[in-house]
């Protein structure tokens, strides 16, 4: 007869295996599980509640931060107050340079009012790590505060990372301390574009591959970020070039560079929101397709 | 037994706070990370159904996992210490009658074979996260070199609870 039934006999020496090794099942059950969650997290699209932008962690990690954030507010205080002099140091010059423009070309340059192209949206950092392969951030901004995914988040010093996953009051950031993540980045200066990763290890060093063999640089040079993309406005410091190491293709350099932000003392951050970003996003419905 | 599956209920949240709010941000040196919630699955007692070790050391794991964002990696290693543990308990204590209802500690096992028990479990758990987590032969050099610092430090600290705990009780 096809599909018949087990037999008596059958069915109780299946329940009987199950119950005798039913704890191996849960055993293979969660281990199959742990390996689904482990190789899930390295794709972009994840829940929310799996990461610790979720409510609970969030508010765990937010009472903490309150308490540890006090600890190294005089690293943090340096550093804005440097940065602050740079800015200033700025100011006066534009302001000077446009005082001369003025003066000298009274009918073009008018007091133009230009529209703000990048948005900040400052946030608290409540929940840091530097010491895995893959790093990751959580701030106390979310979706409510206008953070989407994909918007780059930088500090005083420099860039940090790229928003991941967002929750309602709370974000979790890809930190530039992760293996899979890459930024566009130059040379301040020039126009050599290279590709910035970060290898693990010590959290003050990254590298900068594929820059062109006919690059020109010194120790000591500044990289900025390339603006090629809508996460990051142009300019914004990256790191410092070190040395020149030995790269895997012949035809690219690989520079070794320290970088700007202190990734063990991240306190305050502010999120880029561009406000061109839909616009070009659309431009990619244009896509010229050759032969159709 | 009430009052063991309290204190155990208490130790669980105890020890997840203080790995992910402080153990989780130390790394001494860069290369020595305190694991100390570990201590949770290692303490439990002998008896207790596999099942339940199961259950408990992989949501201890998934906890952790869910603070630090390394989702897999600490839950893995944890459902495979649990089914670790009656093995490498029985390696250094004969399988009788007398062991059987044991709760591994300082006391009930004495400092040598506690010792042994302890540093066996802190060294596989610390090469199978960190081989977990790199998933890469080609830093075999950087994760012998975490776990092999990261297992001195916890093993020092999971002494340093042991003896806490005494001095209460």
């Amino acid at each position: 007869m096809q599909g018949a039934a087990f037999t008596r006999k059958q069915v109780r020496n299946l329940l009987n295996f199950i119950i005798r090794y039913g704890t191996w099942f849960l055993f293979v059950f969660y281990v199959l599980l742990s390996f689904v969650l482990l190789f899930s997290h390295n794709s972009y699209h994840h829940s929310v509640y799996l990461s610790s932008a979720n409510m609970v962690v969030s508010s765990i990690n937010g009472t903490a931060s309150e308490i540890t954030g006090y600890f190294h507010l005089r690293s943090i205080n340096e550093s804005l107050q440097a940065s602050n002099a740079m800015l200033e140091n700025e100011v006066l010059n534009l302001r000077h340079q446009i005082a001369e423009y003025q003066t000298k070309l009274s009918d073009t340059a008018e007091n133009k009012n230009y529209d703000e192209r990048f948005d900040y949206i400052s946030a608290t950092v409540i929940n840091n790590s530097v010491r895995h392969p893959r790093n990751y951030f959580s701030i106390n901004r979310g979706e409510a505060d206008g953070v989407k995914r994909g918007m780059g988040v930088v500090d005083q010093n420099g860039i940090t990372g790229i928003i991941n996953v967002t929750g309602a009051h709370t974000s979790r950031v890809i930190s530039l301390l992760n293996e899979t993540q890459h930024f566009s980045v130059k040379i301040k200066g020039t126009e050599y574009i290279g590709s910035l990763s970060w290898k693990g290890g010590d959290p003050r060093i990254a590298y900068v591959e594929e820059v062109p063999r006919h690059a020109k640089f010194h120790a000591g040079d500044t990289i900025v970020t390339s603006g090629f993309s809508t996460t990051f406005p142009p300019e914004i410091p990256v790191g410092i070039v070190m040395n020149r190491v030995k790269g895997t293709d012949d035809n690219f350099f690989v520079l070794k560079i320290r970088l700007t932000s202190d990734f063990r003392a991240l306190s305050t951050v502010r999120v880029i929101k561009d406000e061109y970003k839909p616009e070009i996003d659309s431009l990619k419905n244009f896509d010229y397709k050759p032969g159709k | 037994m009430n009052k063991e599956i309290i204190k155990f209920s208490f130790l669980f949240i105890v020890i997840l706070l203080a790995q992910v709010l402080i153990c989780n941000h130390i790394a001494i040196f860069n290369v020595a990370v305190p694991i100390i919630f570990i201590y949770f699955i290692i303490r439990l007692p002998i008896s207790l159904g596999k099942g339940i070790l199961f259950t408990l050391a992989f949501t201890m794991g998934l906890c952790v996992d869910i603070f630090a964002d390394t989702l897999g990696v600490n839950a893995l290693a944890c459902t495979l210490l649990a089914a670790m543990k009656r093995p490498v308990f029985y390696a250094y204590i004969p399988k009788d009658d007398k062991t059987k209802y044991l709760t591994p500690s300082l006391s009930s096992l004495g400092v040598g074979i506690y010792c042994k028990y302890l540093i066996t479990m802190v060294g596989l758990y610390c090469l199978m996260a960190f081989t977990i987590e790199y998933f890469n032969f080609a830093e075999v050099k950087e994760i012998v070199i975490l776990a092999a610092s990261s297992c001195l430090l916890t093993f020092v600290m999971l002494l340093a609870i042991d003896s806490l705990i005494i001095k209460k009780s």
